[in-house]
């Protein structure tokens, strides 16, 4: 039976490369942009997080703490999830705004009243 | 800092896995039929990279590559920001 340490590890290790997985595979098989865009910012985002905070308990407790790293690893955690959802919703908006075909499925899209399509749009103004 | 054998083979298979989540990711950026399927793809495949580096950082006991995570990570949101104003704007700045 290994440490408790080392579980916690290989959990947090095989849940961020099962979501990491999983998002690259919603990447592959879903309609359109935006919902490939829900699969690859959410799961992909948790995903790596725990693959770094596995790490991080590596570094903290098997054997000396080694805070150094440990320390970059947290902000590396923080850093991607305060930039991650800023991307997405960046590419998403440039998408929908330069007329992105939806899937033939999507029922309903509410934000058409209040995003113009880009001949409307002013583009190269601010 | 050695590995012990039941992390090493966790390890392994979270490499596999990451491997996996890459290739995926490269197909869709070589079909992706538009160049916003390819930013968002591109932005999976540095994060499975990120797996990749910090799994091999715990395998080899060598954390000096660490660094290369938090660097990927702002490089990789400069890259996907910077697309995104130029599929929007026609330009970056």
């Amino acid at each position: 039976m290994p440490p408790v340490h080392e579980l916690v590890t290989a959990a947090a290790l095989v849940l961020g490369t099962f979501l990491t997985v999983v998002a690259a595979v919603g990447l592959l098989r879903f309609p359109d942009l935006f919902c490939r865009m829900h699969a690859a910012g959410k799961a992909g985002t948790l995903g790596i997080a725990l693959v770094i905070l596995a790490a991080v308990v590596m570094l903290l407790f098997a054997g000396e703490p080694q805070w150094s790293f440990a320390i970059r690893g947290l902000l590396a955690v923080a850093f991607q999830f305060l930039t991650t959802p800023a991307a997405t919703h960046l590419l998403a908006r440039a998408a929908y705004i330069t007329d992105y075909p939806l899937a033939d499925r999507t029922a309903l899209d509410e934000l058409k009243e209040y995003l113009p399509s880009r001949p409307d749009y002013p583009a190269g103004q601010e | 800092m050695t590995i012990s054998p039941f992390l090493q083979t966790v390890c392994q298979l979270c490499l596999a896995g990451f491997f996996t989540a890459s290739a995926i990711c490269l197909y869709r950026i070589i079909i992706g039929p538009k160049a916003a399927d390819r930013a968002v793809a591109l932005d999976t495949l540095s994060s499975a990279f990120i797996g990749v580096i910090v799994v091999l950082c715990m395998l080899w006991g060598e954390w000096f590559y660490f660094d290369a995570v938090w660097i990927l990570t702002l490089v990789g949101f400069l890259g996907s920001v910077a697309i995104a104003r130029y599929l929007e704007k026609g330009r970056v700045f």
